[in-house]
């Protein structure tokens, strides 16, 4: 099982959960797994076509996924996954 | 609503003003209750933009996953994300928007000549399309 850490204003989508212990053996599968055990989770986190939504990023651990094997990345029992989005702006 | 406490809001004014003419962004960190978000804690984070900051602004995601591994430890929540804009008001730029998040609110502070001027807050849709405000309260110097 890996633990999966959700971000407060996530929680409201996740039974109020800050943190779900999930099983998968890839990162994908584990989110596959916290969307099915949370479906309102899924439109947060992903668009109408299925694919991440652009400002959402997912930690292993410290390591950004996008420099590990993106979402076939392998999760080991007792890893934490971290959903952090990206932000920028400006005037 | 969101509110910011004196400690906290002083901690984004003072870090907006010193990192003027360029834009400043940092996290807000607090707690939830119903409909109102307490902010007790501004964590100014470094301005990553590689180019010209004095209109750009950028996080770098594993700063702000470190600064909600502070609120987790310190039982507190990440509530909001602060910006500010050099020499132009507070509102919610096409930049602002194309780059947000639906998940956080976030607090934009003008700073004029180097001294806070006025700030508003923006709730951003998941479609980063349009941004709603938001009520938002600091303590009046």
């Amino acid at each position: 099982m890996a633990k999966v850490l959700i971000p407060t204003p996530l929680r409201q989508f996740a039974d109020k959960h800050d943190s779900v212990d999930l099983a998968g053996a890839t990162v994908a599968e584990v989110l596959a797994s916290l969307t099915q055990k949370f479906p309102d989770l899924r439109k947060q986190l992903f668009n109408d076509e299925g694919k991440m939504r652009s400002f959402v990023n997912v930690y292993l651990n410290d390591d950004d996924i996008r420099y590990l094997k993106k979402d076939a990345t392998p999760v080991a029992a007792g890893d934490t996954l971290s959903i952090v989005p990206s932000i920028a702006g400006g005037v | 609503m969101i509110k910011i406490n004196e400690a906290a809001w002083k901690a984004m004014v003072a870090h907006a003003e010193a990192k003027f003419p360029n834009e400043c962004c940092g996290a807000m960190i607090g707690s939830i209750a119903g409909d109102v978000k307490d902010v007790t804690l501004a964590q100014p984070l470094e301005n990553a933009y590689t180019g010209a900051q004095g209109a750009r602004y950028e996080l770098r995601p594993e700063d702000l996953l470190e600064a909600d591994k502070k609120a987790r430890a310190a039982g507190l929540d990440l509530i909001g994300i602060f910006h500010s804009h050099p020499d132009c008001d507070a509102y919610f730029s096409k930049t602002d928007l194309e780059n947000s998040c639906p998940w956080y609110s976030f607090v934009v502070l003008s700073v004029k000549g180097g001294k806070f001027d006025h700030a508003n807050s923006f709730l951003p849709n998941a479609e980063q399309t349009a941004a709603e405000k938001e009520e938002l309260i600091w303590p009046k110097s």
